[in-house]
């Protein structure tokens, strides 16, 4: 089935503002393989693959394709060298039909738009593939699932030699997911490479010919499809090393609950119950775009829910996000660039900003005081160099993550949510963000941290609870679970077996 | 497998919801809507002045709105791109500066053709520094607005260029008349069609208007599907140039002189036709026939409210309400689950 190398990456080094994504990392892509890759969050995975397709340039190393060396520097030399990807966070052009979306850059005939010719096209492939999407819908009317079968169907009309499909199945259902694999078999007939990104082992073992685990922004194996083990691949995910240099919960947790969530449930959420005491932190993982990230953001006011949230025994409704700052919730969001800093303003500026009443003398802002509280933020959460003027955005990925945590340490919110706390953090912060976070909770707050890095999970929760394809699949005590158990039930390996 | 399906409907419900439950009249009135009060203000004024209704007032409507429309047409272009253009009113003025210089010296022909090409000049300059320049388009072409404000006064001295009645060739193309249909039609008037159709197909039916469009709509994705969206984007900025460029040109045939001043009218007048029209139809977004429609509302009105009787103030007033009521309106039908854009 497979043949010669197709792509050979050599030593790819890449460098993001002194964090090292990359550190050397060396692999070959056979020429109609389905290959996997495989990694924790923060493994270097993303990075890889934009690397590919040019979104990224490289710091150092060599790519070949074919045997000779190429520079990709943008999606279109990419695009031009038969290279292509569907991503995660897949977009469309929402004003455009399903039609003009699939043959985007790629239209056929001259100067002119032939529209009924394009979607005559588009048609064709939908058939072949097994597509049923009205191809004269407007973008902007599909759902999330439908967009990523679209994004897809793209990749077939335009003649690529290799495909990267990121988390192709995480806003797929099951029937969708089986179309997915028939496409890739479609693919892999015609002689195309396919770099395969998954959480999923069920599925990894399913379609992939080979897989490579990259750990910590290196290589950790390559392994043929007859090695491929739930054991096997969990010990080459998990970076040991790591592993010692990291703190443990023992549990602070009293007998007060603080919140207590009963059937609740949001679109792509079924519904779930579960209780946060006064000094627990609950851990919440689960595959990305698994439906563990809507929790965050139902507690944060940001989108709709059905059920009832009590904060302290009093039921309270998060409507919007001023509610529930104000019913006592404060969230720290995963993409803080863009939902939590506001980068042109300093450090000062960003964590005084819940707090500038108390930083006012006759309702203006006194400039001293902004200083010095934003100062005592900074030395009580280490933020190194100090200086609370400089621009926020010329900080490094912890201390802007501890900004953003910052911004939360003197508010009196009853319930801290920190969503992915360590996504895109150097090595050093890490721990420094993890002692703060327990902080919060041995002062008496009720914490809840979602993130898709078990060994996060493994280090800060005192209570675990995993969520899977949008349901609550496992609820234990932290000292009841263990790694690999964790890492398997976020991979869906438990409701894979079974199906 | 059912349980898949009931999954699958499940996540299609919500969406099928919002396109058929909404209520006929909504989907009607955002369609037609702005149409019907430019057809319905028409009427009202064919009743309240005996002379509205005529195909001479028609004409002069059309004849007074042509060198607004053109740059209106022209603007589209970039604000369906993504940006904003504020030196269009400046690149007619000095447009017609030049061509009113170069007529006696190159001939009319040539000297159209040196207006055009130091019109598409302007835009480009525009279109790098907002792409490779990474300027906000905003403060890009108001910096042109300033430089091409000096050079119309540095070149002028402040007077206005006179055309000398020898040169009836170039009067022709402002002044001139053809018989059609038994009817007298203005050359500009035709020529203003023809530019609305020229750019109207560009708009729709070719690969650069379809470009323009994705970029406008989603630059990530435009570039993430391989388009040279720096490209387009440039592109969008020398049409906008090119085509106020034109109407620079035809301005200098029309009034047989070139002025210096004057240029803000017809930028307000732009902005307001392309946000009115991108109501039309219901496309909340702008686009040519939209922007043709709007500046034809607001000259038709103009001249309406002028024979009525009513005083100049109360037709700013009047036009400034329909513009934000319109808009306001249409915002109110496409209504967006959060709005957090203020531009």
């Amino acid at each position: 089935m497979t043949g010669e190398l197709l792509v050979e990456a050599r030593d790819i080094v890449k460098e993001f503002s002194g964090t090292m994504a990359l550190k050397g990392v060396s692999l070959s892509f056979k020429r109609g393989e389905v290959h996997g890759l495989l990694g924790e969050n923060g493994a270097g995975k993303s990075t890889l693959i934009k690397i590919l397709t040019g979104v990224y340039s490289l710091t150092s190393g060599q790519i070949l394709l074919g045997g000779e060396p190429v520079k990709i520097s943008s999606p279109l030399d990419a695009h031009n060298m038969g290279l292509g990807a569907v991503y995660q966070d897949v977009e469309l052009v929402s004003g455009f039909t399903v039609g003009q979306n699939v043959v985007l850059g790629n239209e056929a005939g001259g100067l002119l738009v032939n529209q009924a010719e394009d979607h005559r096209e588009v048609q064709a492939i939908f058939d072949e593939i097994g597509i049923k999407i009205d191809i004269s819908r407007p973008a902007s009317t599909l759902s999330a699932a439908e967009t990523q079968l679209v994004a897809l169907a793209t990749l077939f009309h335009r003649k690529y030699k290799l495909i990267v499909l990121d988390e192709p199945t995480a806003r797929l259902s099951a029937g969708e997911v089986d179309l997915l694999f028939s496409l890739i078999h479609k693919f892999q007939a015609q002689g195309i490479t396919i770099i395969y990104i998954s959480h999923r082992l069920g599925e990894i073992k399913k379609i992939c010919d080979r897989i490579t685990i990259l750990r910590g922004g290196l290589i950790s194996a390559t392994l043929e499809h007859a090695e491929i083990t739930e054991e096997r691949v969990t010990e080459l995910m998990v970076d040991r090393s790591k592993k010692d240099l990291e703190t443990y919960n023992e549990g602070h947790a009293t007998d007060d609950v603080v919140l207590e969530v009963q059937n609740l449930s949001a679109d792509g959420l079924a519904p779930l119950s579960f209780t946060v005491r006064a000094g627990e932190v609950l851990g919440i993982t689960g595959p990305v775009g698994g439906g563990m990230e809507k929790i965050g953001r139902v507690l944060g006011g940001i989108i709709p829910y059905d059920g009832m949230v009590s904060l302290d025994g009093d039921v309270v409704a998060i409507d919007s996000p001023s509610r529930s700052r104000r019913a006592g919730f404060a969230l720290v969001p995963e993409d803080r660039r863009k939902q939590a800093l506001f980068p042109n303003l300093s450090f000062a500026e960003n964590v005084c900003l819940p707090v500038l009443d108390s930083l006012t003398r006759f309702g203006l802002i006194r400039r001293n005081l902004e200083i010095s509280y934003a100062d005592s933020v900074m030395s009580r959460l280490s933020v190194q160099p100090r200086q609370p003027s400089k621009l926020i955005k010329f900080f490094s990925g912890g201390n802007q993550q501890k900004a953003v945590i910052g911004k939360w340490l003197k508010v009196e919110a009853r319930v801290f949510i920190f969503v992915e706390p360590t996504s895109g953090v150097d090595v050093g912060a890490i721990k420094e963000i993890y002692d703060i976070i327990l902080h919060i909770a041995a002062e008496g707050a009720a914490v809840i941290v979602i993130s898709s890095a078990i060994q996060e999970i493994m280090s800060l929760a005192e209570t675990v609870l995993v969520i899977h394809d949008g349901r609550a699949v496992h609820s234990a005590p932290k000292r009841e679970c263990s790694h690999d158990q964790l890492l398997a039930l976020s991979m869906g390996a438990r409701s894979r077996d079974a199906a | 497998m059912t349980e898949t399906m009931a999954e699958d409907q499940a996540r299609t419900a919500p969406i099928t919801r919002a396109a058929a439950g909404e209520p006929l009249w909504i989907r009607l009135l955002r369609r037609w809507g702005t149409i019907a009060v430019i057809v319905l203000t028409g009427i009202g004024f064919s009743f309240a002045s005996e002379w509205f209704f005529s195909f001479s007032n028609f004409n002069n409507i059309l004849f007074s709105m042509i060198v607004s429309c053109l740059v209106s047409m022209g603007l589209t272009y970039v604000v369906i791109v993504g940006s904003f253009d504020l030196s269009v009113g400046l690149c007619v003025t000095t447009t017609s500066i030049i061509c009113a210089f170069m007529v006696p010296i190159l001939g009319p022909w040539l000297a159209i053709l040196v207006a055009l090409m130091f019109a598409l000049v302007i835009g480009l300059v525009n279109g790098v520094l907002v792409t490779y320049g990474r300027l906000s388009g905003i403060v890009v072409t108001l910096g042109m607005m300033f430089v091409l404000g000096g050079i119309n006064i540095y070149l002028t001295g402040g007077y206005q260029v006179a055309i000398g009645y020898e040169e009836t060739a170039f009067r022709y193309i402002g002044q001139g008349q053809v018989p059609l249909f038994g009817l007298k039609v203005a050359i500009p008037v035709i020529l203003l069609l023809i530019v609305f159709l020229a750019a109207h197909l560009l708009a729709t039916k070719t690969k650069v208007g379809h470009y323009i469009v994705a970029v406008g709509d989603n630059p990530m994705a435009a570039f993430y599907s391989g388009i040279k969206v720096y490209h387009w984007v440039i592109v969008a900025f020398m049409l906008s140039a090119f085509i106020a460029g034109i109407g620079g040109v035809i301005l200098t045939s029309i009034s047989s002189s070139a002025q210096p001043v004057g240029s803000a009218g017809y930028l307000l007048e732009a902005f307001a036709a392309v946000f009115l029209g991108a109501t039309v139809l219901g496309k909340g977004k702008p686009h040519i026939l939209g922007t043709l429609l709007g500046v034809f509302f607001i000259y038709m009105v103009n001249s309406g409210m002028n024979m009525v009787g009513f005083p100049y103030a109360a037709r700013q007033l009047f036009a400034g309400l329909v513009l934000i009521l319109a808009v306001g309106a249409n915002a109110m039908l496409n209504r967006e689950e959060i709005h957090l854009k203020f531009i």
